[in-house]
């Protein structure tokens, strides 16, 4: 009888454990930010004041996954920038474990890919958490509403990381695209591969 | 002379090939769910790992010393690869370094067709293992797990 006391009383904590780690990440509204871009300047969302929205993506350069993407990138702020809602890049990886990440080899990376976006160093990880991100890369879309930054989509970039030129769902697109013209998004939330955010434990 | 040491070393090279590319079994998403649910009595522990995934290379030596502790039980330990198969170099090498078995390449570009059905809680994180009894879900963990807690759950 005390054992199945225990066992639930654990249960109970681990599904509390559990909700916690997997927690909804849509609808959530973020706190606006001051993080150091590669040319040392500092960003946050209120340095765009025409920004209706913006694409924010978490990402880094050790990720095999992440290095998929920077050319998509560019096109997705290309795009958007113009209509009001400008992507920003952030890394908040761990330095510690991946040197590949540290603000000095951001800076190369940027240079080489020609980032035309910022690309955000969040050293103390307070960014990621905040969104709740998990992953690199791991994309949100994020819309003013009332004065506040609400989360509309969080996922994949697109459903093919490998083989850009077979992708026929665009999802951060498609969520821009839809939010821009008033209409209810389809695809709110996409589940994607991607290398763990590890937070550091203080 | 020289002629004949080429011919043997290209045979060599096949035949180191043909060995590992044994090891991997490269699949679709439903056909890995045949491989992992059914109602056997079989306990199914399913660790998705890539080889590029730095935690998944580190808790590797966790499942070696668990498949030797599971070795003639009712448990079987998958390894479930994703990688990209045009990519197997890196995977072949760490097959090799542990002598892993039972590893599959899963063959599919979108992951949000298949996350979901492994855990509806997951984004996609690796490491992940997941544990199958009777072909029901019967834990997930989207982190890196130890050798301790795979025994203790599969007992």
């Amino acid at each position: 009888m005390k054992n199945t006391k225990s066992s639930s009383i654990l249960w109970i904590a681990l599904l509390i454990i559990s909700t916690n780690a997997f927690a909804q990440k849509n609808n959530k509204d973020i706190v606006d930010f001051k993080l150091k871009n590669v040319d040392e300047k500092i960003v946050s969302l209120s340095s765009f004041t025409d920004a209706k929205g913006f694409i924010i993506v978490f990402t880094c350069n050790h990720c095999p996954f992440a290095k998929l993407y920077p050319p998509r990138l560019n096109d997705l702020n290309n795009k958007f920038k113009p209509l009001g809602v400008p992507l920003i890049a952030i890394s908040s990886t761990d330095t510690m474990m991946y040197e590949e990440d540290t603000y000095p080899n951001m800076v190369i990376k940027a240079n080489e890919e020609h980032f035309n976006f910022p690309y955000l160093f969040d050293e103390m990880q307070v960014v990621a958490k905040n969104f709740k991100a998990q992953k690199t890369p791991h994309a949100y879309v994020i819309w003013k509403e009332n004065e506040k930054w609400i989360v509309k989509y969080n996922g994949a970039i697109d459903d093919n990381g490998m083989e850009p030129e077979k992708v026929t769902e665009t999802y951060v697109s498609n969520a821009v695209n839809e939010l821009l013209t008033n209409q209810p998004i389809k695809t709110s939330e996409t589940k994607s591969i991607g290398c763990q955010i590890a937070f550091r434990r203080k | 002379m020289v002629k004949n040491w080429v011919f043997f070393l290209v045979l060599i090279a096949v035949i180191n090939k043909n060995i590992y590319s044994q090891n991997i079994q490269i699949l679709k998403f439903d056909a890995l769910k045949q491989c992992i649910y059914n109602n056997s009595d079989t306990v199914y522990v399913v660790n998705f790992f890539a080889s590029w995934c730095k935690p998944c290379i580190q808790e590797i030596p966790e499942f070696v010393k668990f498949a030797s502790a599971i070795k003639n039980s009712k448990t079987k330990l998958v390894f479930v690869s994703l990688d990209s198969k045009n990519d197997q170099e890196k995977l072949l090498k760490i097959i090799q370094q542990y002598s892993l078995q039972n590893v599959y390449l899963l063959d599919e570009t979108n992951a949000n067709n298949w996350i979901n059905k492994i855990n509806k809680h997951w984004s996609g994180t690796i490491p992940a293992t997941l544990i199958i009894k009777k072909g029901k879900h019967k834990k997930f963990f989207a982190n890196v797990i130890s050798y301790k807690t795979l025994f203790k759950l599969t007992k």
